[in-house]
């Protein structure tokens, strides 16, 4: 990590001189487990299908790449949490993904030029490029199905607060909340995105008072499941591109706690709404 | 619960939580691992380091009375295991004992959930007022379960010391500094590492501190001062790890960099509460005024913590005593 954010300077955040990979490797500290699962080739392939696919609409391609990061390098939490491993990602094999998907665009930056915030290479592992990925998918999977992931990741408002939020560390919590969010999109709200962030802001002040956890209380996962899923990343074909993967099965968020905790923000979100509504009416909009 | 108001009747007694017993893969932690008074668990001890699941059995003392007399109905214990580096919180119910009257419960800690440290702590719920799922009370510190340590110590603040060769050394990045006594490295993720700099002839000697008691005196001088500097860089990280919660608000951070920021914070800004002095902090850091006094008020308290007045006053009586010239 040291190493990390001393190489990133300027030249390197701007994408007009490639990392010192020569350095970089030699700082680096070898993985001593041999098992093929730390092989950096099948990510490489998979950064560049998205590159390919989403060449017009990059921000799109979180919501493609982040089951399918999760399921091509199999990690437990323990592991992930090691910010150098992502680094050594985004700088040594694949600095131009972190380029190509963050560099700004648009009018207000083309004056000065353009840089990926630092962050994004060697950083939190909710602003890192990858890291930022992978812990969406680890933590709005329900067990094996990750399309709940796909619908987290393809709202940025989402992706960018949530894995901030403490709340969302509870899994009906987070299924509950993306539920709302896909009533919300089907209802043809106006940007929903904010209308989540407000909510997921108002579920974190209630929590101050309310304990999810005992209201729809979850699971926990089942440890020899996730382990065994791991080790097969040896013998697993690649991530399909066209479906989604299967991931861990290790055990779903019980779906009464989901659908209680669901009403409980709807509940909050009426509240919220009432509250937007009266303030519309006295400014007059 | 002291500091915030709640809406709603919570409980004004203790609840303390105490871990009694642990065991890794079925097998018991000798009982030297668990550190009552430090609350801490070292679960690297006697280098037992292939578990897969720690089972962790608490006992919490709920304020009994005021319970059975309070308008609480559905009162629920649960024990909170956390850890924020992996996004983990799992909570645990405790079940009431009927012979003790105490709440207990085994937490079952997965080692592949956790990276370095998780926290424990005890949380008490209830319905008020008809409303289900009210927090009521709880432990007011936490337990550390610590997954290297191999004594349960709770300030292991202590950065690691390396002795390295600045200029012809393995470190590429540490040549240009080659004339420098000392290097203290923060920007890693972790811990904050001192480089000492074998190119400088007689440094690492003296640093043993062998010899007369001038030496020695020499030695803690130099020692204090790399100390301070330590604590410094150490400020600094733990200020730069600050993130800001669901309200925009500083928060405060956990592990060795809250413990710093603990500590440093009283001396720094004296007068504010450390959260309090969080907030002012990071203000002054955004919009600049009274940034350059605070940088002074930084460097004064990471002197304290080293102990460099003393140091320096024991120097000082070492060098001149032998002279003789005061007597």
């Amino acid at each position: 990590m040291g190493v990390a954010t001393r190489h990133l300077n300027r030249a390197i955040l701007s994408g007009t001189e490639h990392p010192p990979q020569v350095a970089l490797l030699r700082a680096a500290q070898p993985i001593a487990d041999p098992s093929p699962r730390w092989d950096t080739g099948p990510v490489r392939v998979l950064l560049d299908q998205a590159m390919a696919r989403y060449a017009t609409d990059r921000a799109a391609a979180d919501a493609w790449l982040a089951p399918r990061l999760h399921a091509t390098l199999r990690l437990t939490r323990g592991e992930a949490a090691d910010k150098g491993l992502w680094a050594y990602l985004a700088l040594v094999v694949a600095p131009d993904y972190v380029l190509w998907r963050h560099i700004p665009t648009g009018t207000d930056e083309s004056r000065r030029a353009a840089v990926v915030q630092a962050a994004r290479f060697a950083g939190a592992n909710s602003v890192q490029a990858f890291a930022r990925l992978w812990w969406a998918a680890e933590m709005f999977r329900d067990g094996a199905d990750y399309r709940p992931v796909e619908v987290a990741c393809s709202n940025q408002d989402v992706l960018n607060t949530a894995l901030r939020l403490d709340i969302m560390e509870h899994r009906p919590t987070a299924m509950a909340v993306l539920r709302v969010l896909q009533q919300l999109t089907a209802g043809g709200a106006p940007r929903p995105g904010d209308q989540v962030n407000s909510l997921c802001r108002a579920i974190g002040i209630a929590g101050s008072t309310l304990m999810y956890e005992t209201l729809g209380p979850d699971q926990l996962p089942d440890e020899r499941e996730l382990l065994l899923w791991i080790d097969e990343a040896d013998s697993a074909p690649p991530a399909p591109w066209e479906r989604l993967p299967d991931g861990p099965d290790d055990g779903e968020v019980p779906a009464a706690s989901v659908a209680a905790l669901t009403r409980l923000f709807e509940n909050i979100n009426e509240h919220l709404g009432q509250l937007r509504d009266r303030r519309g009416v006295a400014t007059g909009v | 619960m002291n500091r915030t108001i709640y809406p709603y009747p919570v409980l004004r007694g203790r609840t303390d939580v105490e871990v009694t017993r642990v065991r890794l893969d079925g097998v018991e932690l000798e009982f030297a691992g668990i550190g009552i008074s430090q609350r801490t668990v070292a679960l690297a001890v006697a280098g037992r380091d292939e578990w897969q699941e720690a089972a962790i059995e608490i006992r919490a003392e709920l304020p009994e009375t005021e319970i059975a007399d309070g308008p609480w109905s559905e009162l629920v214990c649960v024990a909170v295991l956390e850890e924020a580096a992996t996004n983990v919180r799992t909570v645990h119910r405790l079940t009431k004992d009927r012979g003790s009257g105490t709440w207990q419960g085994t937490v079952r800690m997965a080692r592949s959930r956790h990276h370095s440290r998780a926290g424990l702590r005890v949380q008490v719920v209830a319905t008020v007022g008809g409303i289900p799922g009210r927090r009521i009370g709880g432990s007011e510190s936490d337990w550390v379960l610590d997954l290297h340590a191999k004594a349960p110590q709770r300030e292991q603040e202590s950065p690691a010391v390396v002795e390295v060769d600045f200029r012809d050394g393995p470190h590429s990045w540490l040549r240009p500094m080659k004339d420098a006594p000392w290097f203290v490295d923060t920007a890693g993720g972790d811990m904050p590492v001192v480089y000492l700099n074998q190119a400088v002839e007689g440094l690492t000697t003296l640093l043993s501190g062998k010899g007369g008691p001038a030496a020695k005196a020499t030695a803690a001088l130099a020692g204090a001062k790399i100390e301070s500097d330590v604590w410094e860089a150490m400020f600094h990280a733990a200020v730069g790890d600050v993130e800001a919660d669901e309200e925009g608000r500083p928060r405060m951070p956990t592990g060795w960099r809250e413990s710093v920021l603990q500590t440093m914070l009283p001396d720094v800004l004296p007068g504010l509460s450390p959260s309090d002095a969080i907030v002012e902090f990071s203000a002054r850091r955004e919009e600049g005024y009274g940034w350059a006094e605070l940088q002074s008020r930084v460097q004064y308290a990471a002197a304290l913590r080293a102990q460099l007045p003393k140091q320096l006053a024991n120097a000082m009586r070492a060098t001149v005593r032998p002279e003789g010239e005061d007597r």
